[in-house]
């Protein structure tokens, strides 16, 4: 055995060497590499968020803090004091043939991975209709749509996170767009998604043999959106109107289904209303004013189910109705430079379960300020402040509000072959 | 959501494209593009163009306005070499018009009917905003136009050939009148001849190379980024015992740098229009070249 373990290295190094001076330099005769694909490789870029945040709160006070109203975020941690490494988005993109053209948008953050996008687009199709299947951002208002390292403000606006959760609302599923052919700017999308957004809807059934509930799964897609995109030029400034309309099935499901004693479960349906109105006025050919504004309404009727014995088993209603808007002006000053402010806010927060209005606080603020550099079109530093107004502590059920001030340095870094952006 | 989707079809069948009723729908990236479409497709075409002519033509803002008129364009004719690559693209993506998407009739890039100079042959983005396909102003070499106007010429009598003959018989009166023209503008450019001038960007070089102008640096430090403290007085230094004829300068761009070397060497600061309406005078595609030449032998 022990001698036998030396006959194959042995063999190799003998045998090798002889093989390849055996092999050596046969003169090509034909200098083509007929299988070569290197000239189809896709258009890849890579995006680099990083940044430094000073909090007013120590990392542990700031964790337990949350906005009421808003379903708590267990899977993405929140930033941290000091160094944080945001994101490195991952694209790629490249027309498949004559007809289709393919997306793919990977989100690496240090501990996870996930796809954020991936899907094929129409290029053929007549009478201004395209056709997107696949993973992808819906098209339901304006920032929805628009990946984080386009953003003006580093966060996602509260009634956004509070209606979609920290990734927007990206679903599977396909969309239809049309674009009218006048000479004014009007399309209209719809949706037909799997509704899987864990802040607003849901799929899964809920089941308890215990206390006899048999909420049946959503067979398919659960989930239909629907928007209308309008504009008109007026001189130097140039307006941009949406409307937005997201039905789909509400399903949250802590336990219950699991048999857990204090399991709870809700189902029933949720409507999100959305408007959004952006101006843009071009002072000359290097500085621009843009005012972008966005209203979120949310309706949630549904059944809440607690306790999973007979004896503390529960069936109530449960309404939810929520809305908020942000609205930003942010200006380009100079050749690298940009300025804004934000102004964001939770409105209405009314959490009816068994007819019973919860105490919630309503009217939620938060501010924010920022200045960019951009040295070119690559790269971005940007100097952000928040006052933050909507988080508050639980204590003794009661809601406890904390003021939060931020202060961040951002860096943002593209390279590759990265598509411009549109309006 | 059936009911928007019902909406949605009626919407499409209600509106069926009104094909082309007549007028030959061109829309053109910019304003000099439209202005040569309109010499030779002359009333049988609708000519509307994208960015403005007194903007900076690497960074057009996108209006959705633009997404309608690509959306009802037969033919879309663009600059090419990168130029749009910061501002069409989406545009294009998001107006639904299979008909002008590049590879077909309707999508006609003008760089591909000249020879375009100054191909890096390295590139890096180390190097500013460099164009991997060579410098993207190729238009405003005035002998460039010929080329431009027979590939319009061709292309509009490709996609409409029962007014070929009339496109032919535009094309043949602008050329008459062009050529009538680069006569003038050699004989105004002639003393200029190995005159040495500085420019912003690099966006008059084939001007320059066409009457022997010499360029003798640039204000940006690289393409796209703007002067600094030190590369001015690198130029400067560089100008200090033979000042350039000419600083020329954009009409987007800020001037402070080139108003200052310009005085601080005693050196002529003349702003050009790179495109029509980028100056009042510059009205259309003859009087963009009227003024270039004008301003710079006046």
């Amino acid at each position: 055995m022990h001698t036998r373990q030396w006959i194959l290295p042995l063999v190799l190094i003998v045998l090798g060497p002889a093989w390849t001076r055996g092999q050596e330099a046969p003169a090509p005769t034909d200098q083509s590499s007929p299988f070569n694909q290197a000239k189809f490789v896709p258009d890849i870029s890579l995006i680099l968020d990083c940044s430094y945040l000073l909090r007013s709160l120590p990392d542990e006070s700031y964790d337990m803090l949350a906005v009421p109203g808003a379903a708590a975020d267990d899977e993405h941690g929140s930033s941290h004091r000091g160094f944080n490494l945001n994101y490195l988005e991952i694209n790629f993109y490249s027309i498949v043939d004559p007809y289709f053209e393919l997306f793919a948008v990977l989100h690496v953050s240090e501990h996870h991975f996930h796809l954020e996008e991936a899907y094929g687009l129409t290029k053929k199709l007549p009478l201004g209709l395209q056709v997107k299947v696949g993973k992808f951002l819906s098209g339901f208002g304006r920032i929805n749509e628009q990946h984080a390292h386009y953003w003006d403000f580093a966060k996602r606006p509260l009634i956004h996170e509070t209606v979609f959760g920290p990734e927007g609302l990206n679903e599977v599923g396909a969309r239809l767009t049309w674009v009218a052919p006048f000479e004014t700017y009007l399309t209209v999308g719809g949706e037909v998604l799997m509704g899987e957004n864990a802040s607003s809807f849901g799929r899964a059934g809920i089941h308890s043999e215990a206390v006899q509930v048999d909420e049946e799964s959503v067979n398919g897609p659960g989930l239909f959106v629907g928007y209308g995109r309008t504009s008109i030029d007026i001189g130097d400034a140039s307006l941009l109107f949406g409307v937005s309309l997201g039905r789909g099935t509400t399903r949250v499901d802590e336990g219950f289904s699991a048999g857990l004693d204090d399991g709870a479960a809700l189902a029933g349906h949720t409507v999100v209303w959305g408007g959004d109105l952006t101006i843009k006025y071009l002072f000359d050919a290097i500085r621009y004013l843009t005012v972008q504004s966005e209203f979120l309404y949310r309706s949630t009727d549904a059944t809440l189910y607690t306790g999973n014995t007979p004896q503390v088993f529960q069936t109530s209603p449960f309404e939810r109705r929520q809305s908020g808007f942000y609205c930003q002006a942010v200006a380009k000053v100079g050749l690298q430079w940009r300025t804004g402010i934000r102004f964001d806010m939770l409105l209405q927060n009314e959490i009816v379960e068994g007819g019973i209005r919860m105490d919630i606080p309503e009217n939620l603020p938060r501010l924010s300020a920022m200045v960019e550099f951009n040295p070119t079109e690559f790269s971005r530093l940007r100097v952000q402040y928040d006052y933050d107004r909507s988080r508050y502590a639980l204590a003794d059920s009661r809601f406890a509000e904390k003021t939060v001030h931020e202060l961040s340095l951002q860096l943002n870094l593209a390279i590759g072959a990265h598509g411009a952006h549109a309006f | 959501m059936r009911r928007i989707c019902a909406a949605l079809i009626v919407c499409c069948a209600l509106t069926v494209d009104p094909v082309s009723a007549g007028a030959l729908r061109v829309v053109a990236a910019y304003p000099y593009i439209g202005s040569l479409v309109e010499k030779i497709g002359g009333t049988n075409v609708q000519v509307s163009s994208l960015a403005r002519g007194d903007h900076n033509p690497h960074v057009i803002v996108p209006l959705p306005s633009f997404i309608a008129k690509v959306r009802g364009a037969d033919l879309l004719v663009i600059n090419g070499a990168q130029l749009e690559i910061g501002w069409l693209p989406p545009l294009l993506r998001q107006a639904n018009n299979p008909a002008v998407q590049p590879g077909e009739r309707g999508f006609l890039d003008l760089s591909r009917s000249v020879t375009l100079i100054e191909v890096p042959a390295a590139v890096s983005r180390e190097l500013g905003d460099v164009h991997p396909e060579g410098n993207p102003h190729h238009y405003l070499d005035p002998e460039n136009i010929l080329l431009l106007a027979g590939a319009i010429r061709d292309r509009l009598s490709e996609i409409d050939p029962d007014a070929a003959a009339y496109y032919q018989e535009n094309h043949q009166k602008f050329i008459e009148l062009w050529r009538a023209r680069l006569l003038e503008w050699s004989e105004k450019m002639a003393p200029l001849r190995n005159a040495r001038v500085i420019e912003y960007h690099k966006s008059f070089d084939y001007f320059l190379r066409r009457y022997g102008l010499v360029l003798a640096g640039t204000v940006e430090p690289l393409p796209g980024i703007p002067p600094t403290s030190k590369h001015i007085e690198r130029l400067e230094a560089l100008l200090k015992g033979q000042p350039a004829r000419y600083v020329l300068q954009d009409v987007y761009n800020p001037d402070d740098a080139s108003r200052h070397l310009a005085e601080k060497l005693g050196m002529a600061l003349r702003f050009l229009p790179h495109d029509v309406g980028a100056v009042r005078e510059a009205g259309d595609i003859v009087s963009l070249f009227d003024e270039i030449v004008g301003r710079m032998t006046r």
